[in-house]
C-alpha cells in the first residue's frame, strides 16, 4: 500500500510525483532535503526507525552493489518491516519485490552509469516487480546531463551527490556535459555560483554551481513531463552523451515497455527532427493502426498527396488547391515522414495534426524505407479502383515506385514539376475524371467510423455504427454521432481527432463486438475519476487517455484513462480514469 | 575458551552462500606451485614495542588456509598462491627457509634482527607446519632479536610459543583479526571467528610471554567508505584496549584476482579505500595504547588504496612517515584539491551509491 507517493501525471515512463510528507516535494526531484537513511545491516544491527511525516525514511538495508552474484544476494536478504511512516526500501533489479514501501532505492546504479543496455535492463526489470505507484530512486548518479533521461527511463527521485562531487573535482556540469574548470574561459551559466569573473570561480563555486544546473535541469524535465513532451527534449539533449543516446534508443528497442506508458492522445506539439523520432511510440502506433485497424470506405480511386507544414492538412494552401481539383471524386492519403500515410478521416488524430518536422525535401533512407513500408502495408490491405500519385520528385516518387513495384501496381502520377502549378492541378482533375463524387454525410459516415476502426480495434467502425442508421450532426471537425431517433453515442474531439462516448454510445459499444477496454469499480458511483483502489480489474489493453467503459456492482459509465490498465490494478493510489457520464445502477 | 574450526563454523546461509561463491571464483585459477621456494620474501623496516628494526619478511608457502578451501575471506586472493596438494613436507618447508636466508644474505647489510613469518594461514596449525618443523625454523632464527609468526587464534597456545620464547626471541602472534565488530567480520570478510577469540588469544599469548600484532582490514566489500572508516577506528581502539595486543597494523583492502572483491570491482561495485581515509583513521587513533601501523598494497592503483592519482605518493608517504615514529603531525604536512572530494565521499557515500567517486 502506497501512503506516501502519488503519481500525479505520465508522460511515457517518465512521471510527474508527489512525495506526500508534510512539505511535499514534487517529481522527479533531488531528494537529499528530505531522505533520512537509517543504514546499513552491513556495517552494524539496527533497530526500525522512527520515522517521521517530514521525511522519507530508507529503511535498514543491505545494498547489493553490482558483482553481487546470486547465491549472496539471496543469502543476505533483508526482511522489511512495516512501517506507518512514509518509508524506503533498498533494492536491486533481481532481487526487488514489493514489500509495501511508498519508494525503492536502486542499488544498482553503478551497474548502469554509462552502460545503456544495463540501465534498460534494470529499469525495465524493476518496474515489472514493483507496484506502479511507488517511486524509484536513484542515489549518486543525477548530473545536468544524464537527469532527463533517467527521469525519462522511469525514475523519479534523484540526490546532488554526484554534482557535488564533480564539483569537488573541479567538473563543471551543463545540459550539455561536463568540461574541466581550467578548459573553461568564460562561465556558459547566470546562476547565482556563476556571477562572478572567471578567475575567482574556485571549485566550491563550481559546487554551488553544478547543484544549481541539477535542480534548473529537474525543473525543466517537471514542465516537460507536465507539457508532454519530455521525448521531444532528450532526443535533442542526449546527443551531446554518447551513452545517453544509446540509452534512449535501447528504450526504443523495449516497444511493449514504452508503448504500455504512451499516451494515445496528446494536445501537443510533437517535434518530429531527429532520425529516432521513426522509433517513437506514438509514430509506430499510429502506422501501425492505419495498417492493422483502419479500413477504406470510399470506392473511389486513391490520391496519394505529399503532406503539408499546416496542420490539418486541409488547413493548408497546397491541399486547398488540391482538394478544389479533386472535389470529393478520390480518396485523399497524405505521405509524410515519419508518419507514414494519412487517410484524409484521420487527419486530426494524434499525432497527425500534432507532428512538426523539419522540411528540406531531403529524405533519409531510413524515412523512405519506413514510409514505403507503410504504404505497401496499407495498400495490401485496402484495393482501390485506381491510384493517383500526386507527388512531386524526390522522396515522394522513390517511394511510390518501391512501392509499385513490390506490389506490381501502376500508379498514375500527375505532377509535372510541382504539385501546386497549374499544370499539375489540370493533370491531377482530368486524373479523376468520370469518378463519382461522394456526398457530405458519406464523408463524414466513413470519417467516425474510421475514427472508431483506428481506435477501438479493427471492424469497430462497423461493429458501432454499421448495423443502425446513424446520423452526424454539427460541423466537421465537432460532428456529434446520433442513432436514427436522434439520440447522442460519441461526439468526435476536434482536438485529437478521437471519440468521446456518451453512455448510450458506451452500451452500444459493450453490447458490440468492438474490443471493449473496461475498468471495473468496486460498488459505488463514481463522480469526476475514479482513484486507483476503487478498481478491482483493468484490461490489460488500457493505455492513457484511452476511452473506457467504467462498471461496477452500482454503477456504469465512460470516461478516459488516465493510467494504463497494468497501472489501474497495480496502483493503491492516484487517478484511475476520468468520468464524463456515469448513471447509478 | 571456545574453540572455533573452520569445519564447525561453515555453517549459516550468509557463509554457506560466501563459501560457495569463494570456492567457485577460486577455482577458476589454475596456477600451482613450487613447494620449495617460498611464496614471497622481502627486507623491509618495522616498528616494534623495542624501536625500529630491519625485517626480514617471508610469506611460506604451506599448503594455505584451510578456511580458503572451504571457501574463505572474500577480499584474500593468497590461497590460490598455495601448493598443489595441500600439505608441504617438512624438508620442503626448510628448503623455503634456506632459500629466504640465501635472499637476506644477498639483499641485508646484515642479518636482520627482526623475522616475520607469514603462510596466507597459520603458522601454528600443525596440519600446515608440524611441530618438528616449527621447532626447527625457531633454532633457525634463534640468533635474532624478535620474531613474529602469523596464526589464527584458534591455533594460539602458549606451548607452542615456548618454541620460540625458550630461544629467547621476543615473539609476537600476527592475527588477521580484520576488524573488532563480529559482524562485519562474517557478513563481509566471511571469517570465522569472533573478537572474543581473538581476546582469549591475546591471553593465551602474554601467558607465554609473546604479544600479539593485529592485522585489520579497511572497507571490506559492502561497506561504504565512511562505515568502513568507523569500523577501523573502533577497531584500533577496541584491539588496543586487549592486554597483550600492542601492535596493531590497518591495512587498506586492495582487489586482488579470484576474490569476490575482484568480482565487484570488475562490475563497478567496489572501490578500494582512499589513502586520506587510512591517513583519518591513524591521525583519530594516534592516542591509542598501541602502535598503529598501515601499509597500503599498491597504493596510487585503481586495485588499491588510492586518492586522485596527483597525491597518492606523497600520502603514503606520510602514512610510512606515520608508521615508523607515530607522530599524526606527518599528516597535517599534506594536502591535495581531492581532499575536498574525500570529504564528500566521507559525508555522502552510502553503499546504495558507492563508489560515489572512482
Amino acid at each position: 500500500m502506497t501512503d506516501y507517493f502519488e503519481v500525479l501525471d505520465r508522460d511515457g515512463p517518465a512521471r510527474l510525483g508527489e512525495l506526500r510528507l508534510s512539505a511535499p516535494v514534487t517529481t522527479p526531484a533531488c531528494l537529499d532535503d528530505v531522505l533520512e537513511d537509517a543504514g546499513s545491516l552491513w556495517a552494524a544491527d539496527r533497530e526500525v526507525p522512527a520515522g517521521s511525516d517530514e521525511k522519507l525514511t530508507i529503511l535498514p538495508h543491505r545494498s547489493f552493489p553490482p558483482g553481487t552474484r546470486e547465491e549472496v544476494r539471496e543469502a543476505f536478504a533483508v526482511e522489511h518491516p512495516s512501517v506507518s511512516f512514509p518509508s524506503a526500501a533498498v533494492v536491486t533489479a533481481d532481487t526487488a519485490a514489493a514489500v509495501g514501501a511508498d519508494a525503492y532505492v536502486l542499488a544498482d546504479v553503478r551497474g548502469f552509469d554509462g552502460h545503456a543496455a544495463k540501465l534498460r535492463e534494470t529499469i525495465v526489470t524493476l518496474k515489472s516487480k514493483l507496484p506502479a505507484d511507488t517511486a524509484l530512486i536513484a542515489s549518486g548518479i543525477a548530473t545536468p546531463g544524464n537527469v532527463a533521461m533517467l527521469a525519462y527511463a522511469g525514475i523519479d527521485g534523484f540526490d546532488t551527490a554526484r554534482a557535488v562531487a564533480k564539483g569537488t573535482q573541479g567538473k563543471y556540469l551543463t545540459s550539455d556535459g561536463e568540461v574541466f574548470l581550467e578548459d573553461l574561459r568564460e562561465l556558459p551559466c547566470s546562476c547565482p555560483a556563476c556571477q562572478r569573473p572567471r578567475e575567482a570561480f574556485t571549485r566550491e563555486d563550481c559546487v554551488e554551481h553544478n547543484k544549481n544546473a541539477l535542480r534548473a535541469e529537474l525543473r525543466r524535465v517537471r514542465e516537460r513531463i507536465r507539457a508532454g513532451r519530455l521525448r521531444d527534449y532528450i532526443e535533442a539533449q542526449t546527443r551531446h552523451e554518447q551513452w545517453l543516446t544509446a540509452a534512449f534508443r535501447e528504450f526504443d528497442q523495449q516497444y511493449s515497455y514504452l508503448e504500455e506508458r504512451t499516451p494515445v492522445i496528446r494536445d501537443t506539439e510533437l517535434t518530429a527532427t531527429t532520425g529516432d523520432t521513426i522509433r517513437r511510440v506514438e509514430i509506430q502506433r499510429f502506422a501501425d493502426r492505419v495498417t492493422t485497424r483502419y479500413k477504406n470506405r470510399f470506392q473511389n480511386p486513391l490520391v496519394l498527396v505529399p503532406c503539408s507544414a499546416t496542420k490539418p492538412y486541409s488547413d493548408s494552401q497546397s491541399h486547398k488547391q488540391f482538394l478544389r481539383e479533386i472535389n470529393f471524386r478520390g480518396h485523399v492519403v497524405s505521405m509524410t515522414s515519419p508518419i507514414g500515410v494519412v487517410p484524409t478521416e484521420l487527419e486530426l488524430t494524434y499525432p497527425a495534426q500534432h507532428y512538426d518536422t523539419a522540411v528540406t525535401g531531403r529524405w533519409s533512407e531510413d524515412e523512405k524505407a519506413f514510409v514505403s513500408a507503410v504504404l505497401q502495408r496499407y495498400l495490401e490491405r485496402n484495393e482501390y479502383p485506381k491510384i493517383i500519385a500526386h507527388v512531386p520528385d524526390h522522396g515522394y516518387r522513390d517511394i511510390c515506385e518501391r512501392v509499385e513495384d513490390a506490389l506490381g501496381l501502376s500508379f498514375e502520377y500527375t505532377v509535372a514539376d510541382h504539385p501546386t502549378t497549374d499544370e499539375s492541378l489540370s493533370a491531377l482533375s482530368a486524373a479523376l475524371h468520370g469518378a463519382e463524387q461522394f456526398g457530405k454525410r458519406e464523408r463524414e459516415h466513413n470519417t467516425v467510423k474510421a475514427i472508431a476502426d483506428y481506435q477501438l480495434g479493427a471492424g469497430a467502425g462497423d461493429e458501432l455504427f454499421g448495423a443502425i442508421e446513424i446520423q452526424t450532426t454539427g460541423r466537421y471537425p465537432k460532428l456529434q454521432v446520433r442513432d436514427s431517433e436522434g439520440e447522442q453515442l460519441a461526439t468526435m474531439v476536434p482536438q485529437y481527432g478521437m471519440l468521446a462516448f456518451t453512455l448510450a454510445g458506451a452500451e452500444r459499444w459493450v453490447d458490440s463486438e468492438a474490443p471493449l477496454k473496461r475498468v471495473s469499480i468496486d460498488g459505488f458511483v463514481p463522480h469526476g475519476s475514479v482513484l486507483a483502489p476503487g478498481v478491482t480489474d483493468a484490461d490489460e489493453e488500457i493505455r492513457p487517455g484511452d476511452e473506457v467503459v467504467i462498471e461496477g456492482p452500482k454503477a456504469f459509465g465512460v470516461g478516459r484513462a488516465t493510467m494504463s490498465g497494468p497501472e489501474m490494478r497495480s496502483s493503491t493510489r492516484g487517478i484511475a480514469t476520468e468520468v464524463r457520464h456515469v448513471e447509478s445502477k | 575458551m571456545s574453540k572455533p574450526s573452520p569445519e564447525v563454523y561453515e555453517t549459516g546461509r550468509g557463509m554457506d552462500a560466501h563459501n560457495q561463491v569463494m570456492r567457485e571464483i577460486r577455482a577458476e585459477k589454475q596456477r600451482t606451485y613450487d613447494p620449495h621456494e617460498p611464496t614471497r620474501v622481502w627486507i623491509d623496516e618495522d616498528n616494534t614495542p623495542t624501536g625500529v628494526y630491519e625485517s626480514l619478511t617471508i610469506i611460506l608457502n604451506t599448503g594455505g588456509c584451510r578456511w580458503a578451501r572451504a571457501g574463505g575471506c572474500t577480499m584474500c586472493g593468497y590461497v590460490a598462491e598455495s601448493v598443489e596438494g595441500g600439505t608441504v613436507a617438512h624438508e620442503a618447508l626448510m628448503d623455503q627457509i634456506d632459500a629466504c636466508l640465501d635472499h637476506e644474505a644477498e639483499q641485508a647489510e646484515s642479518k636482520c634482527d627482526l623475522v616475520k613469518i607469514y603462510t596466507s594461514g597459520s603458522f601454528l596449525d600443525e596440519r600446515e607446519v608440524p611441530a618438528e618443523t616449527r621447532a626447527a625454523i625457531a633454532e633457525t632464527f634463534a640468533d635474532r632479536e624478535r620474531i613474529v609468526v602469523e596464526s589464527l587464534p584458534d591455533f594460539v597456545t602458549a606451548e607452542k610459543l615456548a618454541d620460540f620464547t625458550e630461544r629467547g626471541l621476543e615473539t609476537d602472534v600476527a592475527i588477521g583479526l580484520e576488524t573488532a565488530t563480529d559482524r562485519v567480520r562474517r557478513d563481509c570478510v566471511n571469517k570465522y571467528f569472533d573478537f572474543a577469540d581473538f581476546e582469549a588469544a591475546c591471553a593465551e599469548a602474554e601467558t607465554a610471554d609473546a604479544g600479539v600484532k593485529a592485522y585489520l582490514l579497511m572497507k571490506p566489500p559492502f561497506l561504504a567508505e565512511p562505515e568502513a572508516a568507523a569500523d577501523m577506528i573502533s577497531s584500533i581502539e577496541r584491539c588496543a584496549a586487549v592486554a597483550g595486543c600492542h601492535t596493531v597494523s590497518m591495512n587498506p583492502c586492495n582487489v586482488q584476482r579470484y576474490t569476490m572483491v575482484d568480482e565487484l570491482f570488475f562490475e563497478g561495485g567496489y572501490r578500494p579505500p582512499w589513502l586520506w581515509s587510512v591517513a583519518h583513521v591513524l591521525e583519530s587513533t594516534a592516542d591509542v595504547d598501541a602502535i598503529v601501523v598501515s601499509d597500503p598494497v599498491g597504493h596510487g592503483s585503481d586495485r588499491g588504496a588510492h586518492n586522485c592519482g596527483e597525491c597518492d605518493d606523497l600520502v603514503q608517504k606520510a602514512i610510512k612517515d606515520f608508521d615508523l615514529r607515530q607522530d599524526p603531525s606527518v599528516f597535517s604536512q599534506v594536502s591535495c584539491e581531492c581532499e575536498t572530494t574525500w570529504e564528500h565521499v566521507m559525508a555522502a557515500e552510502t553503499s546504495f551509491n558507492m563508489p560515489l567517486v572512482r
